[in-house]
């Protein structure tokens, strides 16, 4: 275990340079990547933001609480762009243009390439500045009483959401051991339907909408959910830990699951198809 | 022209072994008719394609093996069996003494391979970058990979492209920085998939003249694949045919040509443009007074031909040569279609209907 977790530091440690360095070759690219990041994030929180603005708040929420939700959304994604570039989360990609062979031919278990191979700190964290700020900001406003046990909570809360999203994109990604083409297109809009409604407060849902939204296709667990237990909505608290944990084991396992049924599948079929763009570049 | 160090290949040290390998693929068969639009979704039409058919194959430690046969001969799901990217529908896989499949972390660090249309190298970073990577992730002791570095740094004149970006590189240049990727471990086997592919004659030899010394000097067993039959004969002391899923050959290239043909060319330049019909030799091409005639020793002699030629022209140079081995194996493989073609007008390739159908 204490080897593994050596290794995997060693592996973000080479990844992490090769990312600055990448990020190096010049001002332009450094500028370019930074401002389009930047540009994408805001204008993902920008439609809640200007309503919470417009109302004072929406619904139950006040300005300050949607400020919260949206910077817990941006750190979210900001995350899961920092560690799992290069394709690693729309696993789709990988699988379905041939590229899981680069993997396999690696001598490291597979889940530790998926887990450090698409980890750019530089590159990725285009968002984690925005993200930051607006949970800087709105916990100000809000007057958060931010105590040891709450920041292991909101570890835990970031932690859970980017296994949700993750395990989300797996479990739609894995169909591109059977279908290819049809699963990139579908990754893509899973991808795109989480991350464009995280950011929205669900609370005016009614019941099936709403229970399909933290089941079916969890958005409201990216964000939503777990914010409303950081901000004391939801209680006792720990009863929405509970259910969030759950559900991110639950979501994890279908996605570990069905991973590692079309890997098998794989390894009798392999990939007919093959795009090198991508992965390393 | 078999280029090994008796010394490499006289150990029996078997460090590939592929026994009763059998590799299918099953193919939806889509009819483009509407009519059978509900037929297509409800109950398809599986075709069952054997990539192998019960393959027996060894390789020595140290032992080059050419692997050819036409397109869909099975090749390149060879080296995915034995790269550990696939697993055989039925038979054994073995190498270095592992199931390439469920031991596949201890035994992908210790191969090397290169497809040749596919690349390893990081995209937008230099081939030292690249190369660094390769060391943290295959966890290669320093000692070693320095050793390794120098070693195809010079062989494969890496120095000069050592700091250019990977996208920045020629076809020829990318495929020797692959080449040294695919070594600075030390693997003891190499598989080579078409690794020439597409490069010109000079980046060519380069990588022929380095796999060889490789073999040579570090007793590296290679097999490897390609379509040119000069640079495979350049390059191995045996050949594996393989024809639709099945070894059709197994032995080195003198025996390959007897066995499959016994043709010579006769060159003749005579004072005349235009060719002299020769008795029992076939006008292959001819071009200002140079013709050119394959013929069959067993049949005719070269004193018979030049005789014949003689008495009707004056006859001012005579070159003979074996036909390359291009031309011999492209006539194999012709032959081949002729006999696939053949078989397919007499039984329908099998088609099942829905479910395994293999």
């Amino acid at each position: 275990m204490a080897e593994h977790v050596r290794r995997v530091l060693r592996l973000w440690q080479l990844y992490a340079t090769m990312d600055l360095l990448y990020l190096a070759r010049g001002p332009q690219v450094a500028i370019t990547f930074y401002v389009s990041d930047f540009v994408t994030g805001v204008a993902a929180v920008t439609a809640t933001f200007l309503l919470a603005e417009r109302f004072d708040g929406i619904g139950p929420w006040t300005r300050a609480q949607i400020l919260f939700l949206l910077g817990y959304s941006l750190l979210v994604r900001a995350l899961i762009d920092i560690f799992f570039n290069y394709n690693l989360a729309f696993i789709s990609r990988r699988i379905g243009r041939g590229q899981l062979d680069h993997v396999l031919i690696q001598p490291q278990p597979l889940w530790m390439a998926l887990l450090t191979e698409g980890f750019a700190p530089v590159t990725g964290s285009g968002m984690l500045l925005p993200g930051l700020g607006l949970l800087i900001w709105s916990g100000r406003e809000l007057q958060l009483a931010v105590s040891p046990a709450w920041w292991g909570l909101f570890a835990a809360n970031v932690l859970a959401s980017i296994a949700i999203v993750l395990a989300f994109e797996y479990t739609w990604g894995s169909l591109a051991f059977w279908a290819p083409r049809a699963a990139e297109e579908i990754n893509s809009d899973s991808w795109r339907l989480l991350t464009q409604l995280a950011p929205f407060p669900l609370d005016g849902l009614a019941g099936l909408a709403l229970v399909s939204l933290v089941t079916i296709v969890p958005v409201g667990l990216v964000a939503w959910y777990p914010s409303r237990a950081l901000l004391g909505i939801d209680s006792p608290v720990w009863a929405a830990e509970l259910a969030l944990t759950l559900s991110a084991v639950a979501f994890a396992a279908l996605a570990v699951w069905l991973f590692t049924r079309g890997l098998r599948h794989y390894g009798h079929t392999g990939s007919t198809r093959y795009l090198d763009y991508g992965h390393r570049r | 022209m078999a280029t090994q160090d008796p010394l490499v290949t006289s150990t029996t040290d078997i460090v590939v072994e592929l026994s009763g390998v059998r590799k299918v693929y099953r193919q939806r068969v889509r009819s483009a008719r509407l009519g059978d639009l509900v037929g297509n979704l409800l109950r398809p039409r599986i075709r069952v394609v054997e990539a192998l058919r019960g393959v027996d194959l060894t390789v020595r430690r140290g032992e080059v093996v050419a692997y050819a046969g036409p397109n869909g001969a099975g090749k390149s799901t060879t080296i995915k069996l034995l790269s550990g990217l696939l697993a055989p529908y039925a038979g054994r896989v073995r190498a270095l003494g592992m199931d390439p499949v469920r031991d596949r972390v201890r035994y992908v660090g210790r191969i090397g391979v290169v497809f040749g249309q596919r690349t390893e190298l990081w995209w937008d970073h230099p081939i030292a970058a690249t190369f660094e990577w390769k060391r943290v992730v295959w966890n290669i002791p320093r000692p070693r990979y320095e050793r390794m570095l120098g070693l195809v740094r010079e062989l494969l004149g890496l120095d000069d492209i050592f700091h250019t970006l990977a996208r920045e590189l020629s076809l020829g240049q990318r495929m020797r920085a692959d080449l040294a990727l695919a070594l600075l471990h030390e693997p003891e086997i190499l598989l080579l998939d078409e690794p020439t592919l597409g490069l010109d004659v000079l980046a060519r030899r380069r990588i022929l003249t380095f796999i060889q010394e490789l073999n040579r000097e570090r007793g590296v067993s290679v097999l490897v694949t390609s379509h040119d039959m000069a640079e495979l004969e350049q390059l191995a002391g045996r050949i594996v045919l393989l024809h639709e899923g099945e070894i059709a050959f197994d032995g080195d290239f003198s025996e390959l040509r007897r066995v499959l043909t016994a043709r010579r060319l006769l060159i003749l330049e005579t004072s005349s443009a235009e060719p002299v019909a020769l008795s029992g030799a076939e006008l292959v091409r001819s071009e200002a007074g140079r013709h050119e005639y394959a013929f069959d020793p067993r049949q005719v002699t070269l004193a018979q031909l030049l005789e014949q030629a003689s008495a009707v022209t004056d006859v001012l140079d005579v070159e003979t040569h074996r036909a390359p081995i291009d031309e011999v194996v492209a006539d194999l493989y012709e032959h081949w279609l002729d006999r696939s073609a053949a078989r397919t007008v007499q039984t329908p390739s099998t088609v099942a209907t829905g479910g395994e159908s293999a």
